[in-house]
């Protein structure tokens, strides 16, 4: 049975299994290579996306519950062509090594910045607990996080 | 995808037809190599599994409540103070977004599940719809029973009795937090004037294959003044009534030895929660 989804402002109509996970789909069919496959179990946050504006582990989420739903990856961050303030800070103090978990940093960040624009770096770090980085880059980029919460 | 309660029941009355909700158990059997049924039904779609309904004596939640629902409604509330806790400790925000607090019941393999045993320090319900019509069972027989439901019943809500008590959630993951903790305690009292202790449930997830209650250690505190260091010695005393379950992450011992320092944590917790 298809089903048909907004991702990042467009309309879509996928296909695939009903249970097959929205990662699979954003990657495999919309070639919206962003969000990464990892750990496919929720561990690792390289998948986040934002559903109906909340934060989701694309690996876990079955494209046939997602029917009329709003997904937003990492690509709808800087649609217009200019970087999100979030990016600009993690560009401005180099964060990004391997890339792999960046991604889903950035969609759990934005997310957590919505809600509480003035966190602090405890706050912070506790947002990210479910985004593991083996490059071991967290501190710099929690730095580049606090610079933005000053900044606001 | 389920629209309707009626949809979804006459769905699983197909034997083998699984209830999907935050599915965030389910989409990771295949990496586990767990088994995996041929059908789901989705049901987080239905209306009355979404809400949450306050009412003079109760709390409903629907089966299909988020973590994160939990901890936007009752952070912030003394009495709620162990519920808000343990919805929003586990696991990470995304997956807090989706799990939903009748998946949490239900998953049967998931032995450090948060939830489990703060519902039960609170006493709560678990409404089932059922082929025969609609039943209330307290979560601890639900416990015990769901693994052997009939086909065609559904957990619709999880029902909270509005009481003046206190409440506390310890927990103690390996990790600061982000992983599954190897022992959790969830405590619920209701104090006299003078601190003494007049009604306390006390459960324990994790240790064990399924949450249950610490009877023994709720006997010995009945009437005593609630502090931290009766209630740690108290739990050295009975701590042996539990047998730890060993796993990769931890042996059984451990989980059991960590318990008195957890029930003291509780303690605090209960005595903070005003």
């Amino acid at each position: 049975m298809p089903t048909s989804l907004m991702i990042n402002g467009e309309r879509r109509t996928s296909n695939r299994d009903p249970m097959t996970p929205l990662i699979d789909v954003l990657r495999d069919e919309f070639l919206l290579t962003g969000a990464k496959s990892v750990c496919r179990e929720g561990v690792c946050g390289a998948c986040t996306v934002h559903l109906d504006g909340r934060l989701a582990v694309s690996c876990l989420v079955p494209i046939g519950t997602v029917e009329g739903k709003d997904v937003r990856t990492v690509e709808s961050l800087a649609m217009a062509g200019e970087l999100s303030p979030l990016q600009q800070v993690m560009e401005q103090h180099d964060v990004v090594q391997c890339g792999m978990c960046f991604p889903g940093i950035l969609m759990t960040l934005t997310s957590f910045f919505q809600a509480q624009p003035n966190a602090g770096r405890d706050e912070i770090k506790a947002a990210l607990v479910g985004n593991i980085c083996r490059c071991t880059g967290y501190e710099r980029l929690v730095d580049a996080a606090v610079t933005l919460t000053k900044r606001s | 995808m389920a629209d309707s309660v009626a949809d979804a029941t006459a769905a699983l009355t197909d034997d083998g037809c699984v209830p999907l909700a935050g599915g965030t158990w389910i989409m990771r059997a295949s990496i586990r190599g767990e088994a995996q049924s041929r059908r789901y039904v989705g049901i987080g779609r239905i209306p009355e599994l979404n809400t949450i309904d306050v009412k003079d004596g109760e709390i409903r939640l629907g089966a299909c409540v988020t973590h994160a629902r939990l901890v936007e409604s009752f952070a912030g509330l003394a009495q709620w103070n162990g519920l808000a806790a343990a919805a929003g400790a586990a696991a990470n925000p995304a997956v807090r977004e989706m799990a939903t607090v009748g998946g949490n019941l239900s998953t049967q393999d998931f032995f450090a599940a948060d939830l489990p045993p703060a519902l039960l320090s609170l006493d709560a319900a678990v409404e089932l719809v059922r082929p025969g019509g609609t039943e209330r069972l307290s979560v601890g027989r639900y416990l015990d029973v769901r693994r052997t439901l009939e086909p065609g019943a559904l957990m619709t809500s999880i029902v909270l009795p509005r009481r003046p008590m206190r409440t506390g959630h310890a927990r103690l993951p390996l990790r600061k937090a982000g992983d599954y903790p190897v022992a959790i305690v969830s405590m619920a009292a209701v104090l006299s004037s003078d601190g003494r202790v007049d009604v306390i449930r006390i459960a324990v997830g994790s240790v064990e294959p399924a949450a249950g209650r610490w009877t023994e250690l709720e006997e010995k505190l009945l009437g005593r003044p609630l502090d931290p260091d009766t209630a740690h010695e108290m739990a050295e005393a009975t701590a042996d009534t539990f047998t730890g379950r060993d796993s990769v992450e931890a042996p059984g011992w451990y989980r059991v030895k960590v318990l008195p320092a957890l029930v003291r944590r509780a303690t605090q917790a209960v005595l903070s929660s005003r």
